[in-house]
Order: C-alpha cells, then structure tokens, then sequence
C-alpha cells in the first residue's frame, strides 16, 4: 500500500516535472507567468492524436493495437505542433506587448486570453467529449515491490529525469544554453555583450512548449484526452515551478516531487477530488511563508 | 419577450459584478482573478438557508453578502502583502479553492449535482414569479450598488483607494495604513458579489459549482477591462456589451455547445486584444501596469 502511494507520487511529480521544466524554460528568459503554457500542452495531446487517427485509419475498433512507429511519429508530431504554437503565441502576442514594454501583469492577462482562447477552439474543432490515445487490450502492469506500475508509468518517469538531465546539461554545456542563463540573469547586460535577447526568448518558447507537448502526449496515453485537459496541468505546473524556486530548472524538479508526494500522500485521508484545492493550499502557504520557493534566492518582487 | 427581459436580468447581475470588482481592481489596482468565488459564497449561504432552513431569500441574501464579506477579509488579510503576479495567482488560488470545496463538500452543497428548487423572492407575502419583475428587483439593486459605490469613491475613502492604485509608497508616507484600505475595499466588493450570487441562485432557482468556476471570475474581469476600469460607468457599459453581444450569437442558428465555446473565444480574444492595444477599455480611467 506505502509503495503503491510512493509510485503514484513519483508519476504525478513527474507529470508536474515535465510541465513545470518546460515553464521554467520559458519563464526565465521572459520574467512572466506564461499561463498559455498550458494551452500548449493540450495543443501536443490532440496532435499526437491526429497523427495517430490519421496514421493508423485501419477503421479501428480499438482493439487493435497500432504499431510502435506510429506513437514514434506521434510524439514527433505532439512536440512540433506544441512548438509551433508556443513560437506563434510569443510572436503574435507577447513581442508586441514587450515593445510596448507591457508589465508582467499585462502579459499575464494576456496569456490567460491566450489560453481560454486555443482551449475553447480546440474544444469546437475536436468536440467536448473524452478521447483516448490508448489502442489494442489493455496490458497488467508491472508488480514492483507490492505495488502495479504500467510501462507507460515507467516512461513517464523516465522522461522526466531524462528532460531534466537534458535541459541540465544544455544550459550548462552549450552556446545556447549559456547564452538563455545569461537573459535570464540580466537581459540589458545580455545585450551588451552581444546576446540577442530575442533570439533567445524564441529558442525558449520553441523548447519549452516542444516539452509542454511531450507531457501531454505522454499523459494522454496515461488518462486520456479533453480540451480542458490543460488547466490542471498547468495550475500544477506552475505550483510546482514557483514552489520549487521560479526560475531554476532544480527548483522545479524539487517543487515537482514536493507537490507530487504532498497530494498523495493527503488524499491518503481525504476523497481525491480535494486534489487541486490542496495543490493550492501548498501554493498559498508557500507564498506567504516562503515566495521564493524552496531553492530561490530572496528577490524583491516576489516579497 | 420574455427572452430579452432575462437578458436584461443577466445584465443586471453582471453589472454588480463587474462594478464591486472596479473597486477591488479598478481603483485600488488590486489584481483580483478571482472574483466568483465570492459570488459562491452568497449563493450558496442563501440557497441553503433558505432551502434547509426556510429562511427568507432576504435574510439569506444579506447573510450570504456578510459571509462573503468575512471570507474577503479572512483571504485578504494574508494575501495582501503579495505583489502583481504573486497576488493576481494567488486570487487564482482564492477562486479555485472556493470551486473545489462547492464540488466537493457533498453532504452540504450535493457537489456537482447541484441544488435545485432554490424559493424565489418574495414581497410583501407576494411571490415574484414573472421575468419581469425579477428586471425590477434587480435593476433596484444595480442602482444601490451604484450610488452606494459612488459614494465610497468619491469621499477621501475612494481618493486613498486612487493613490494606493497610482503610488503606494506616497500613500503610505503620508501615514495611511493601506492594508487596512485594502482590506475594507475587499470586503464591501466581496459583500456586493455575495449579493449578486444571491439574487442569481433565487432568480434561476437552480446553482451548482460549474456556474462559478475560474473562467466566470475572468468572464467578470473581462466585462471590467473592456468597459473601462476606474470607472464605475465603464464596468455598466461592459457588462452590458459583454453579454449582449455573445448572445447575438444565438440567433445564428448555431448548436448551444458550439455557441458556448465560440463565447468563450471571444471572451479571450477579447482580453489579449484589449492588453494588446486598448488597456484602459473603452473608457477607462486606469489600465494595468
């Protein structure tokens, strides 16, 4: 029973984590709550749906199982539409409004318009109703220490470390990387030594929402698919991210777990539909206590 | 007939909305995003105290205003030392857990089954049953809301309310305590969407969680920028417009599910276009830094 709760904490942080890295890569080089984020995240679900009704047009019953490749392609797609998005968002709207030199609350607004705007048009374009990614009979999983864990359960995990390693060793090790670490440290001295902040700013929305697509491709073949799928992720994703320490890529790892394990562990004792008001208690106690989050140094924005 | 006259009554309850919230974020400049919440509180208090208890939709509809008021107050006193977006997520959080608690508190709201059968009002033992005079009682309290709001704003109150919103340093270098302004200013808004969640739960007679979710706070929020912040007028005007024009939408013929989707497109795109070229709305005395 206490390994089967540990497990389901571990998939929900890395649910979060996947959601929240890619927000943080975003939310470095621009300074602002990207709440879109989470439209985009809807965005990949329903893409790697496409391409797979698309490929697989066997009429299928749903029973027949579609070839591996087929999610392979699916994935691709899922993360180049969530890109696509996220780059068409920033050019549309939030590079003008920084011409403007638009406060954060602005483009926060903005991005909520944003968001209510893509998840209603995906609503009318692929209905209300609930879709599945799933396809062919449904599989045990695996028995690990007492506790039944599904290999798409294991892949999420795996994702989400392997993201997290990887987006690590990009900002450490590359050009790019250094360069997205130095607007996110100071976007005026950046310039000076000859960063261009947009360039950036674009490379983050493009990695960033490719992520956000990934999550939610992958959490699609966990649950399944609906156009208001992105709220909650979203709403944990940024929990997680400002929890952990707005801004750092640990910092959302951490706050990832930390939220993961606190909503498992409380709907031990309390029916789960309390999960997102919990969620949200950890967020408001955490911003009055602690707005840095776990790992974030003071600022003096966020006091 | 009957049809135009509900719009109107709709209009009415917006309208208090949209005009408790100015205060809140038009002339305090408090990024509130989470003004529903409220709004559940009054109707819920009135619909089971008049549902359980058969209480009067009066006293119900004045102690679901009180208690929201309390719950603006019991929210705001620690909230109110947070910032721009720390607050504006934080009021997020404010409406999100009002919604959850609605849902799920079974045993006292029935959750998403909702609570039908709400009594309407009466007057003098004289039960309002026609749209029509539902238009009345409404109208009434728009027009209380109004002058009482005025009022506020136009006495030193409201004048310390403008100064947090231009400069909160000066305010308080001139010795003005301002989370008690702000505090204040949270509760008479809370009171006032406490008032109109009531008289919205008594007039359909039916409430369930899915009428307060987020996207009714921006719904609210929306009316407000569009019509004009810092402007009592403004938020009349786009709570007017607001509802009007979305329900033009119903004469195309089109499926009320599609209807409602292509609503809330509007209501998005409206928001990003309005901080894109127009912040202060239509006539607005005071756009969003």
């Amino acid at each position: 029973m206490t390994s089967q709760i540990f497990f389901n904490a571990l998939i929900s942080a890395s649910i979060y984590a996947l959601i929240a890295l890619g927000f943080v890569v975003i939310y470095s080089t621009v300074r602002f709550f990207h709440l879109a984020h989470g439209a985009v995240y809807t965005m990949g679900a329903y893409g790697a749906y496409t391409a797979v009704k698309l490929l697989s047009n066997s009429g299928s019953t749903g029973m027949q199982a579609v070839p591996l490749w087929i999610y392979a392609v699916a994935t691709i797609a899922a993360m180049g539409i969530a890109s696509a998005t996220g780059i068409l968002i920033d050019l549309l709207v939030y590079k003008p409004l920084r011409r403007t030199k638009a406060t954060s609350l602005i483009l926060l607004l903005a991005s909520f318009g944003v968001f209510i705007f893509l998840e209603n048009l995906i609503a009318l374009i692929y209905g209300n109703q609930i879709l599945s990614l799933r396809t062919g009979p449904v599989k045990e999983g695996y028995h690990l220490f007492g506790a039944v864990i599904t290999p798409i359960q294991i892949l999420i995990i795996l994702s989400a470390l392997i993201m997290f390693l990887f987006l690590f060793a990009l900002t450490r090790l590359t050009k790019i990387g250094k360069a997205m670490r130095a607007v996110a440290d100071d976007p005026v001295t950046a310039s000076v030594v000859g960063i261009n902040p947009e360039k950036v700013i674009f490379f983050a929305f493009a990695l960033g929402s490719a992520l956000a697509g990934l999550a939610g491709m992958l959490v699609s073949l966990e649950t399944n698919l609906e156009p208001t799928m992105g709220f909650g992720a979203l709403l944990k994703g940024t929990i997680a991210a400002i929890v952990g320490g707005i801004g750092s890529l640990t910092g959302a790892l951490l706050g990832s777990i930390f939220l993961g394990f606190t909503e498992n562990i409380a709907v031990w004792f309390l029916p789960a539909g309390w999960k997102d008001a919990i969620a949200f208690s950890v967020f408001l106690i955490f911003l009055l206590f602690r707005p840095e989050g776990i790992l974030g140094k003071k600022e003096e924005e966020a006091g | 007939m009957d049809y135009f006259i509900h719009v109107l009554v709709i209009v009415g309850i917006y309208a208090i909305l949209s005009m408790s919230l100015d205060i809140i974020v038009g002339y305090t400049g408090i990024p509130a995003l989470g003004h529903a919440a409220f709004s559940l509180i009054g109707a819920y208090t009135s619909a089971l105290l008049s549902l359980r208890l058969g209480l009067s939709p009066w006293i119900g509809m004045f102690a679901g205003a009180f208690l929201a008021s309390i719950a603006g107050a019991i929210f705001t006193y620690p909230a109110i030392r947070l910032k721009g977006d720390y607050l504006a997520l934080a009021t997020f959080g404010l409406g999100i857990i009002a919604y959850v608690i609605a849902k799920n508190w079974v045993s006292l709201t029935k959750g998403p089954m909702g609570l039908p059968g709400i009594p309407g009002f009466s007057l003098f033992g004289y039960e309002l049953k026609e749209v029509w005079q539902y238009l009345l009682l409404i109208l009434f309290f728009v027009a209380i809301t109004y002058i009482f709001l005025s009022l506020l704003v136009n006495r030193p109150f409201g004048r310390v309310l403008k100064g947090i919103r231009e400069d909160e340093i000066a305010i308080q270098a001139l010795g003005k305590d301002i989370s008690i302004f702000k505090l204040k200013v949270f509760m008479v808004g809370a009171f006032f969407a406490g008032i109109a969640g009531a008289l919205y739960a008594h007039y359909i007679t039916f409430i369930d969680p899915s009428s307060f979710t987020l996207m009714e706070s921006i719904t609210i929020l929306v009316m407000l920028i569009f019509g004009g912040m810092g402007t009592l007028k403004g938020a009349l005007l786009g709570a007017f417009l607001l509802v009007a024009i979305p329900e033009a939408l119903r004469f195309l013929g089109l499926p009320s599910s599609v209807a409602a989707q292509l609503r809330q497109m509007l209501y998005g795109f409206i928001l990003v276009i309005l901080m894109l070229y127009r912040p202060q709305g239509l006539i607005g005395q005071y756009k969003w830094r």
